[in-house]
């Protein structure tokens, strides 16, 4: 295989990983939210965002995979692994390999939630609000791309729907039917608290 | 008895729910699959690589393998510059631009 085709494919891959984070980062907002209806119930919300959230660390492991060997860059697998340890574009790759990690933390702790309990398993997935724009960042800063067109498109696309579905989560009220028992329950036990 | 029909129901909703999470997931991969190709093909035409040639220079090919700092944001070929895919001259060292992401 050509130094220039694992190139192309770094770029691709890159890209496309991005496109399924974005994904997985705005299927999250909407399963909590639990959105669903009659013929989308909401654990195809959630199966959908853990499965697409696995996919994004198959094509992760392939843009890292395709940049290492290549033997023009002779990056090493040092610097896929620890952030700032890349002689090349220091600073640009460093951000790649914290998004890189924090997003093996997120995935990972998810698949252990039963384990390590609920609330450090919120803690940690909210980390994947870092790990989203720090990839696009890292992107912007280290691909060879991305003053192209089609990249500079994608991102935009990619931005907007995170940003919709954020701001979505801000302003739609719950779907959750126990959220307002909830809320009065907490508040009535604030009170006697006080 | 009655009252299982509509667990059957849900059971039969559920069953196509979980299809439909299948097929969705494997038209996913499919398509991100075909999207790094195509992606890949978008990137090599939009920024291909260089070869640029040095006719004041007398090193060997092998020169080129491992630069120290390759530059991955070159812009497409000018005159004196050609496609990655090609060698550049039989009696001039060829320097693939290449590399990063």
């Amino acid at each position: 295989m050509s130094n220039s085709v694992l190139w192309y494919t770094t770029r691709g891959a890159g890209t496309v990983t991005l496109v399924l984070l974005t994904a997985v980062v705005v299927l999250g907002i909407l399963s909590a939210l639990r959105a669903q209806s009659a013929n989308w119930p909401g654990f195809l919300t959630a199966g959908l965002h853990r499965n697409l959230a696995l996919m994004t660390l198959v094509f992760l492991a392939l843009h890292i995979t395709t940049a290492v060997i290549d033997p023009f860059t002779n990056l090493g697998w040092a610097a896929a692994l620890i952030p700032f340890a890349s002689y090349y574009r220091t600073f640009w790759l460093g951000l790649g390999v914290i998004a890189f990690e924090l997003l093996v933390a997120v995935v990972v702790t998810s698949l252990m939630r039963n384990v390590i309990g609920l609330r450090a398993w919120r803690a940690v997935h909210w980390l994947t609000y870092a790990s989203w724009p720090i990839a696009v960042i890292h992107g912007f800063g280290t691909g060879t791309d991305s003053w192209s067109i089609w990249l500079i498109a994608i991102t935009i696309v990619c931005a907007a729907a995170v940003g919709a579905a954020a701001l979505y989560r801000l302003i739609a009220p719950s779907a959750d039917p126990l959220a307002a028992p909830r809320t009065d329950f907490r508040a009535a036990v604030q009170k006697r608290e006080l | 008895m009655q009252s299982q029909i509509p667990i059957q129901a849900r059971a039969k909703a559920r069953d196509a729910a979980l299809r439909r999470l299948n097929r969705l997931t494997a038209g996913v991969a499919v398509g991100a699959l075909a999207g790094v190709g195509g992606l890949a093909i978008v990137s090599a035409q939009t920024i291909p690589g260089t070869k640029t040639a040095s006719s004041a220079s007398s090193s060997t090919p092998s020169d080129t393998s491992t630069p120290a700092t390759p530059d991955t944001t070159q812009a497409p070929a000018p005159a004196t510059l050609q496609p990655s895919s090609g060698v550049s001259s039989s009696s001039s060292p060829a320097h693939v631009v290449t590399g990063g992401s």
